[in-house]
C-alpha cells in the first residue's frame, strides 16, 4: 500500500472524486497554477483543467455563496479556505445561506468547505486558530476533522459525496508530518463514526485532529508509568459517534477531553455534557477538559508553547486523574 | 405568646398530611400534650397533641384540606409558658435518637456524605450492598476509587459467601400483592401506593447502608406451648387478651438486649450509639403494605405489659390509628414471617437500628432427644445483623441467649 | 496619460517616461486619472523630499535584514511579506499627515509605520516575538497599533481595515476635527465585500478617508487580471461617488502630489478618495516563496523603476543631495539597523504564561500606553 502524507492523501482523495464524478469541481483563492498555499491542490489544474479547478480573487464570501449556487443546480464543489481563519469573511454564506437552505425548503446543499487550521506553526492570531466550533454550533452543516492520512482521504471522499454542506478541517501541522499507508482502491471513511486509535483501560482521552497525535505520544509515555490512556478519535463533530465516546468512557470511567481549541465553548464542554447526561454513574473521577486556555493563538514561540496543549500537559492532566 | 401548630412530617419520606378532625374548637382551652385534632397521612393516621398549652386562637386549616408538612395548621395563645415550652413551636415530628453512652458525633448522613467516592462507585456500591464506610480509600485524600471498590469486592467474595443471594423475607399481606383487576394488555402499569414506594426506598435504603449478614437458630418451643396451653385461658380471661407466641419472643429478645447492649444500638459514623431504653418494633402486616410499631421500653414492661402493648398497636395499626410516636424510636425489630407459615427468613433491617430478628411458623417436627427421634414444637429464629457493628460470634451468642430463655421458659405469664 | 507629471516634475529617470508604466503588465499600464480633481501642486519641499529618502532607505534597510538575514537564521519565524519596491506609496502619503491623524496601513506598509515616527526598534521588536514588543508577543510582523501615533494595524483578512477606517473619520467628522484617515490595501483586498461596503458607506457620508490600493501586481499567485475586470482601479472612486485616481506607485512625486490633493479634500470636509498607487511586488508572497509565477522580465522591467532609486537620482540631478551626503545617509542608515537589530535581539522573549494575560481590558490593562493623548481615548 503506497504511504502518502496527510496532503497528499487529501490531494488524492479529492482527485479521485472528480475522476469519479464530473460534477466535482474546485473554487479557491491561488489553487491552480500556484496550487494552493499549502499545495493541496497541486497539479489539479493541469489534470482538470482551469474550468474545474477554478482561481478566484480574494472573495471568500462570492466563492462561499457561488459553491452554494453551483450545488443547488447539481454542482458538488469543493471550496478551498487558504486559511481557515479565513473562512469567517464567508461566515454569513455559511450559516445563513448554505446550512439552512435544506431545512427551509429541501433543496439540497452538496458542497466542501476545506482548508487548513490550527497552531504550532508560529502563524499568529490568524493562521493558527481552531475554529471549527463556530460550525458546529451550526445545525444543518458537518464538520469534519481527520487526523490520519487514511481518514483525510476517505473522510474527503465522504465529504463530497455528502448531500450536505462539509466543513473539512485540516490540521497544518499534520499536512506533512503525517504520513501513513493509504490505500488505492476507493474507500470512504464515514462522517460520524470515531475510531479507537489505542485501547487502554485506566483513562479514555477524546479529541480530534492533530491532538490524536499528542494523546499517543502521552499514552506511550505513561504506559511506562503504568497508566493505560485509551485514545478516541472522534473523526467527526458534527455529527459526532456519541455511541463510540460512552463506550469509552464505560469501560475507562475516566475521561480527559482535549482539543487544540480554547476552552469556553469548545466541542470538549459539548463532551462533558453528554457524559455527565449519559454515563454520570460510571465515572470514576471528574471529567477533565486539557484545552488551550481561553485567549487567541499568540505569536511568540514561548507564548504558542503555553498556549498549544501538549504530551506533557496531558500526561501531567493524566496523572492527577489517575490518582484521583 | 402564640404557639404554632404543624403538620408533622409522619416519617422521613412523607411529604403531606390531611386535617381528618379538629378535636379542639377556637376559643377552647387546651393543655400540652391534650389531643388537638386528628391527621391522617399515607403511612399513618394520627391524633396531634397541642404543642403547648393555651387557647386555641386561630385554625389554619380546615377539617379535610391536605398540606405540605410544616405547614402551620393552628396557633394556641399561651398563658406563662411552662418548662419546656419557651420551645413552643412544635417541629416535625422527628425520629430522636435517645442519649447516647458515648460522645455526641456527627450525623450518619454527613458521615455518609464525608467519604469520597464518585458516581461510579456509589453505583457499584449501591449494585454490591456495599457499605462504603468499610472500603478502604487510596484515591486522593481517601476517596474511595473503583479500584478500590473492586478489590473490596474480590476480597468479601474470597471471605464469605454473599448472604443477599435469599429473598427478602419481611411478611407482605397477599392482598397487597394482588394484580389489577382488568388487564388492558399484556402488563399493566400500576402506580406504587405512597406507603409502598416508601417500604421500598427503605429496604433498598437499609440494604445500601449495612452490611448485612444472617444468622439462623433453631428453637425448641415445648415449654413456651406448655404454657401457652396451661395459662392462656387463664390469661385471657383476665386480660381480655389473647396470648400469643409472640409476647414470649419479645421477652426474651429484651432479656437478650439487656445482655448484649450492642445489639440494642446504632452506628453513626464512626461511632456506636448505644440506646438505654430498650423499643422493640414489631412488623405488622397491614393491606396496604407493613408497618412497624415500637413497644416503648420494654425492659421497663413485665410479659403483660408487653403483651397488652403488642395487642394495643397491633389494634391501631390495622385500624390506621397509630400516631407519630408510635412508629418511631425503635431500637430493635422483631418481624413474624411464621404467620403465613415461613420456615425463615432474612429480613432486612429497619434502619438505624444494628439487628432484625425473624420468627418462623412454630411447627412440631422430628427432632433427635437422648438418642431417639421426639416430636417437638419447633421454631427457627434468624437474625440478620449489621456487620459494621455485630461480629457474628455476638450475633450467635446473643440469639443463644433467646433460645436458652424460650426453651427454658420459667417465667409466669400470669 | 502621465503628463501631469512631467509639468510639475524637473526630474525623472528617462526610462520611465518611455515605459510610461510599462507595457506586458496591467499594473504597469499607462497611468489614468479621473478629471475631477486640480493638478498643478508645488513641489515637497527640500527637506520633506530628504527625510522621504531617508525613511525609503531605513525601510528597504530594515526589510532587506528581515527577510534575508534575520529570518534565515531563524531569529525571526512565522511569515515574512515585505513590501520592497513599493516603499514610496507609505512614506509618500503618511508624511503629509499631522497629529490625530490615522493611517491603516496594510502588510507591507511598514514604510507608513515608519514615516508615522514608530522607531524601528519597536518594529523588530514585534517580528522577533519579543516580551516587551507593541503586540507583547501575541502577534506578529505589522500586527501592532499605536493610538498615539495614529497608527491602526491590520488583520489577515485583508480589506477589514477599509470599514475601520470609516469609523475613524466618523468620529473626525462629528467632532469637528479636520483630520484624516489613511487606509491602504492591496488589489486582491479590492474584491472583498468589507472594501466595498466601506467604499460606499464613506462616499456616502462624506467621511475624510482615502483609500489607498497598493496595486503590486500579484495577490499572493493572482495577477490582476484575474482579480479584477476593469482597465484600472481608480475607476472604483467614481463608481462609489468619489474621486479616483491612479499614479505611479514607485515615483514618490506622484504620489505625494495625489495624496495631497486627496488629503486637502478631505480636510475641507469634500469626502473621500481614491488612489491606486501602481507599483509591483519585487519578492514572492512571502520570504518562503519563490514566486516562479511571476515572469522574470516583470522583476528586471519594476527593478528599473525602483522608487529609491529615482528618487536618489533625482535629489542629486537637482544637486538637494551631494553623492558624499548619500553616502553617509547610506551608512547611517545601515548602522541605525544594526544597532535597532542588536538592541531588538537583546530582548527577551516572553514568559509563556503571560499569554494568559490581556484578552480583555480592565483597570490593570497594561495597553494603556498606547492610549491616543490626541483623542483622549
Amino acid at each position: 500500500m503506497p504511504i502518502l502524507t496527510h496532503l497528499e492523501a487529501i490531494r488524492q482523495g479529492i482527485g479521485e472524486e472528480m475522476e469519479r464524478d464530473s460534477s466535482v469541481f474546485l473554487l479557491g483563492e491561488d489553487i491552480g497554477v500556484y496550487g494552493g498555499a499549502f499545495k493541496v491542490t497541486e497539479g489539479m489544474l493541469e489534470k482538470f483543467g482551469a474550468e474545474r479547478v477554478i482561481d478566484t480573487p480574494i472573495s471568500e464570501s462570492a466563492i462561499v455563496g457561488a459553491a452554494v449556487g453551483a450545488a443547488l443546480v447539481g454542482m458538488r464543489p469543493v471550496v478551498e479556505m487558504q486559511f481557515m481563519d479565513f473562512i469567517a469573511c464567508a461566515f454569513d454564506q455559511i450559516v445563513n445561506m448554505a446550512a439552512k437552505i435544506h431545512y427551509r425548503w429541501g433543496a439540497k446543499v452538496p458542497m466542501v468547505i476545506r482548508g487548513p487550521s490550527g497552531a504550532g506553526v508560529h502563524g499568529g492570531p490568524y493562521h493558527s486558530q481552531s475554529n471549527e466550533m463556530w460550525f458546529v454550533h451550526t445545525p444543518g452543516l458537518k464538520v469534519v476533522v481527520p487526523s490520519t492520512a487514511y481518514d483525510a482521504k476517505g473522510l474527503i471522499k465522504a465529504a463530497i459525496r455528502d448531500d450536505n454542506p462539509v466543513i473539512f478541517y485540516e490540521h497544518k501541522y499534520l499536512y506533512r508530518r503525517v504520513k501513513d499507508e493509504v490505500p488505492l482502491e476507493d474507500y470512504v471513511v464515514p462522517i460520524g463514526q470515531a475510531i479507537l486509535r489505542r485501547e487502554g483501560t485506566d483513562i479514555a482521552v477524546i479529541t480530534y485532529g492533530a491532538m490524536v497525535w499528542t494523546a499517543l505520544e502521552a499514552a506511550a509515555q505513561l504506559e511506562k508509568e503504568g497508566i493505560s490512556l485509551e485514545v478516541l478519535d472522534l473523526r467527526s463533530l458534527l455529527p459526532y459517534d456519541e455511541e463510540a465516546i460512552l463506550a469509552s468512557v464505560r469501560k475507562c470511567s475516566k475521561v480527559i477531553l482535549l482539543h487544540e481549541d480554547t476552552r469556553i465553548g469548545g466541542m470538549a464542554g459539548e463532551l462533558a455534557a453528554v457524559i455527565a447526561e449519559k454515563a454520570f454513574d460510571d465515572l470514576d473521577g471528574p471529567i477533565v477538559r486539557v484545552t488551550a486556555p481561553d485567549t487567541p493563538v499568540p505569536f511568540s514561540p514561548p507564548l504558542e508553547d503555553h498556549f498549544l496543549p501538549n504530551a506533557r500537559k496531558l500526561a501531567e492532566a493524566a496523572r492527577k486523574l489517575a490518582s484521583y | 405568646m402564640a404557639a404554632k401548630v404543624i403538620m408533622p412530617q409522619m416519617g422521613e419520606s412523607v411529604a403531606e398530611g390531611t386535617i381528618v378532625r379538629w378535636i379542639k374548637k377556637v376559643g377552647e382551652r387546651v393543655e400540652r400534650d391534650e389531643p388537638l385534632l386528628e391527621i391522617s397521612t399515607d403511612k399513618v393516621d394520627a391524633e396531634i397533641p397541642s404543642p403547648a398549652g393555651g387557647t386555641l386562637s386561630r385554625i389554619l386549616v380546615k377539617e379535610n384540606e391536605t398540606v405540605e408538612v410544616n405547614t402551620v395548621l393552628a396557633e394556641i395563645d399561651g398563658e406563662a409558658p411552662d418548662e419546656g415550652a419557651g420551645a413552643s413551636v412544635a417541629g416535625p415530628a422527628q425520629p430522636v435518637v435517645s442519649k447516647p453512652a458515648v460522645p455526641e458525633a456527627p450525623p450518619t448522613a454527613e458521615a455518609a456524605r464525608r467519604i469520597r467516592s464518585s458516581p461510579l462507585v456509589r453505583r457499584l456500591a449501591k449494585e454490591h450492598q456495599i457499605d462504603l464506610t468499610r472500603v478502604q480509600g487510596t484515591g486522593e485524600a481517601g476517596r474511595i476509587s473503583k479500584n478500590d471498590i473492586e478489590a473490596y469486592l474480590a476480597s468479601a467474595k474470597a471471605e464469605r459467601p454473599a448472604p443477599e443471594g435469599t429473598a427478602p423475607s419481611l411478611p407482605v399481606p397477599p392482598s397487597s400483592a394482588g394484580a389489577p383487576a382488568a388487564f388492558t394488555g399484556p402488563t399493566q402499569r400500576v402506580p406504587m401506593t405512597p406507603m409502598r414506594r416508601q417500604i421500598a426506598e427503605r429496604m433498598v435504603t437499609s440494604k445500601r447502608i449495612s452490611a448485612h449478614v444472617s444468622t439462623f437458630f433453631e428453637v425448641e418451643m415445648t415449654r413456651v406451648a406448655e404454657t401457652l396451653v396451661q395459662a392462656g385461658a387463664e390469661f385471657e380471661r383476665r386480660n381480655g387478651i389473647k396470648l400469643t407466641y409472640t409476647p414470649f419472643f419479645v421477652r426474651a429478645a429484651v432479656q437478650a438486649l439487656k445482655q448484649f447492649p450492642i445489639v440494642n444500638s446504632s452506628l453513626d459514623g464512626e461511632n456506636i450509639i448505644y440506646k438505654r431504653d430498650i423499643n422493640i418494633g414489631v412488623a405488622v402486616a397491614l393491606e396496604t403494605g407493613l408497618i412497624v410499631p415500637v413497644i416503648k421500653r420494654a425492659d421497663e414492661k413485665n410479659f403483660l405489659g408487653i403483651a397488652r402493648a403488642l395487642r394495643d398497636l397491633a389494634d391501631r395499626a390495622r385500624s390506621k390509628r397509630l400516631s407519630v410516636d408510635d412508629v418511631q424510636e425503635g431500637t430493635f425489630t422483631i418481624t413474624n414471617p411464621g404467620i403465613f407459615g415461613s420456615l425463615l427468613g432474612t429480613p432486612i433491617i429497619h434502619q438505624p437500628q444494628v439487628a432484625i430478628m425473624g420468627v418462623g411458623a412454630v411447627e412440631k417436627r422430628p427432632v433427635v432427644r437422648n438418642d431417639a427421634i421426639a416430636i417437638r414444637p419447633m421454631v427457627y429464629l434468624s437474625l440478620s445483623f449489621d456487620h459494621r457493628v455485630l461480629d457474628g460470634a455476638l450475633a450467635d451468642q446473643f440469639m443463644a441467649h433467646i433460645k436458652v430463655a424460650l426453651e427454658n421458659w420459667d417465667e409466669s405469664v400470669l | 496619460m502621465g503628463v501631469k507629471h512631467k509639468t510639475i516634475r524637473p526630474a525623472r529617470t528617462s526610462r520611465h517616461d518611455r515605459s510610461g508604466g510599462g507595457e506586458g503588465s496591467r499594473s504597469g499600464a499607462p497611468l489614468a486619472r479621473s478629471h475631477d480633481v486640480s493638478r498643478a501642486r508645488p513641489l515637497p519641499a527640500a527637506d520633506t523630499l530628504l527625510r522621504m529618502l531617508y525613511l525609503l532607505k531605513l525601510t528597504r534597510e530594515v526589510e532587506v535584514r528581515i527577510e534575508r538575514v534575520l529570518y534565515r537564521q531563524g531569529k525571526i519565524v512565522g511569515g515574512v511579506y515585505v513590501g520592497r519596491g513599493q516603499e514610496a506609496i507609505g512614506v509618500a502619503s503618511a508624511i503629509q499627515l499631522v497629529e490625530g491623524d490615522f493611517v491603516l496601513p496594510s502588510h507591507r506598509d511598514l514604510s507608513a509605520y515608519l514615516a508615522r515616527g514608530i522607531p524601528l526598534e519597536r518594529v523588530l521588536l514585534n517580528w522577533m516575538g519579543r516580551a516587551d514588543a507593541p503586540s507583547r508577543g501575541r502577534d506578529n510582523t505589522l500586527h501592532f497599533g499605536d493610538l498615539n501615533k495614529g497608527i491602526i494595524p491590520i488583520v489577515s483578512p485583508l480589506g477589514d481595515t477599509c470599514p475601520v477606517a470609516c469609523g475613524l473619520a466618523l468620529q473626525f467628522k462629528l467632532r469637528g476635527k479636520r483630520n484624516v484617515a489613511l487606509v491602504y490595501f492591496g488589489e486582491g483586498a479590492t474584491s472583498r465585500g468589507d472594501v466595498h461596503e466601506a467604499m460606499n458607506f464613506a462616499a456616502v457620508m462624506k467621511l475624510p478617508v482615502i483609500f489607498i490600493c497598493n496595486n503590486n501586481g500579484y495577490a499572493y499567485s493572482t495577477p490582476v487580471q484575474k482579480q479584477y475586470a476593469v482597465k484600472d482601479l481608480w475607476r472604483r472612486g467614481p463608481a462609489y461617488g468619489m474621486p479616483g485616481e491612479s499614479v505611479d506607485g514607485n515615483d514618490v512625486y506622484a504620489v505625494y502630489s495625489a495624496h495631497q490633493r486627496a488629503i486637502e479634500r478631505a480636510r475641507k470636509g469634500e469626502g473621500p478618495s481614491f488612489v491606486e498607487c501602481k507599483t509591483f511586488r519585487m519578492t514572492g508572497h512571502s520570504a518562503h516563496d519563490a514566486a516562479e509565477y511571476v515572469p522574470a522580465a516583470l522583476f528586471k522591467e519594476w527593478e528599473d523603476k525602483d522608487p529609491i532609486t529615482r528618487l536618489q537620482s533625482d535629489l542629486l540631478q537637482r544637486r538637494l543631495m551631494t553623492p558624499e551626503a548619500l553616502a553617509t545617509l547610506h551608512e547611517s542608515v545601515r548602522k541605525e539597523v544594526d544597532e535597532a537589530v542588536a538592541r531588538a535581539e537583546a530582548r527577551p522573549l516572553p514568559d509563556g504564561e503571560s499569554a494568559n494575560e490581556g484578552v480583555y481590558c480592565g483597570p490593570d490593562c497594561w495597553w494603556g500606553q498606547t492610549r491616543s493623548q490626541a483623542f483622549d481615548v
